[in-house]
């Protein structure tokens, strides 16, 4: 499966941006990851897997939430990269159980 | 209660249902079902508009739920009117894109805090679209939802 040319044009510029707001927002950030594809109608788009601190997850889960889309949405223009972004939260407890690698 | 409170609370107990371990199927109806709730909660607003009660559920239908998520609305310095009602609007994105998700993509794995996250926001959305509903702009802007150009 080919990727969008979205993906490699602008892998870079996502993989500071992602960085920069793990950076910014830990330690109730635990590390986001992203993957480039097609969502459920087949259109190009982003899908970002945000870890949360247990206790971000437990007490700020919102806060965290609005913060890390608001953040990532201030650093990237999907619009012009023709994605468009998902975002998507667990703590670290979840995926510890869940161990999904995707999420790793 | 209205229909969108109990779908609301609908959307709670099927996030609550099986404890700490809920099925992945509990986790997408209330993902759903939380979009849904706010759908009808603007839908009838705007149908309350129509003066012949009989015919409401009717207009009710007529809403597009992809002309509704089209519906942008963002700004610089807004009121704080425009901030509850820009939070709605981005809500309903969210909350759309999460029940596509959750009702078509079976790879996808729900967390509850995942799903107590889109849950969250359809509650928040509720509080910010209460405390502006009577406003013109909120208004105005179920028009735009509905499929009107705006002036």
């Amino acid at each position: 499966m080919y990727l969008p040319s979205a993906a490699l044009a602008n892998k870079l510029r996502i993989d500071q941006a992602v960085a920069e707001v793990a950076r910014q927002m830990a330690p109730d950030v635990a590390y986001i990851r992203y993957e480039i594809g097609w969502d459920w109608s087949g259109d190009p788009a982003i899908y970002f897997r945000v870890v949360l601190s247990d206790a971000a997850a437990d007490k700020r889960l919102r806060e965290a939430a609005t913060q890390v889309v608001r953040r990532l949405d201030e650093r990237l223009d999907f619009q012009s990269m023709g994605l468009y972004p998902y975002h998507h939260f667990r703590s670290v407890s979840e995926q510890a159980d869940l161990r999904e690698e995707a999420w790793a | 209660m209205a229909f969108a409170d109990d779908l609301l609370r609908d959307a709670h107990h099927l996030a609550a249902r099986g404890g700490k371990n809920p099925k992945q199927s509990s986790l997408r109806r209330a993902v759903s079902t939380a979009y849904y709730a706010l759908f009808h909660l603007l839908i009838s607003d705007f149908v309350l508009n129509w003066k012949r009660p009989d015919q409401r559920v009717r207009l009710g239908r007529m809403f597009d739920h992809s002309k509704m998520k089209q519906a942008k609305f963002q700004g610089s310095k807004l009121t704080a009117v425009e901030a509850d009602l820009e939070k709605v609007v981005a809500a309903f994105g969210h909350l759309q894109d999460d029940r596509h998700t959750a009702d078509y993509d079976f790879g996808w794995y729900w967390s509850p805090s995942d799903v107590k996250n889109s849950l969250d926001m359809a509650g928040e959305a509720f509080v910010a679209w209460r405390a502006i509903r009577k406003e013109k702009i909120a208004q105005d802007h179920l028009l735009t939802m509905f499929g009107a150009r705006r002036t």
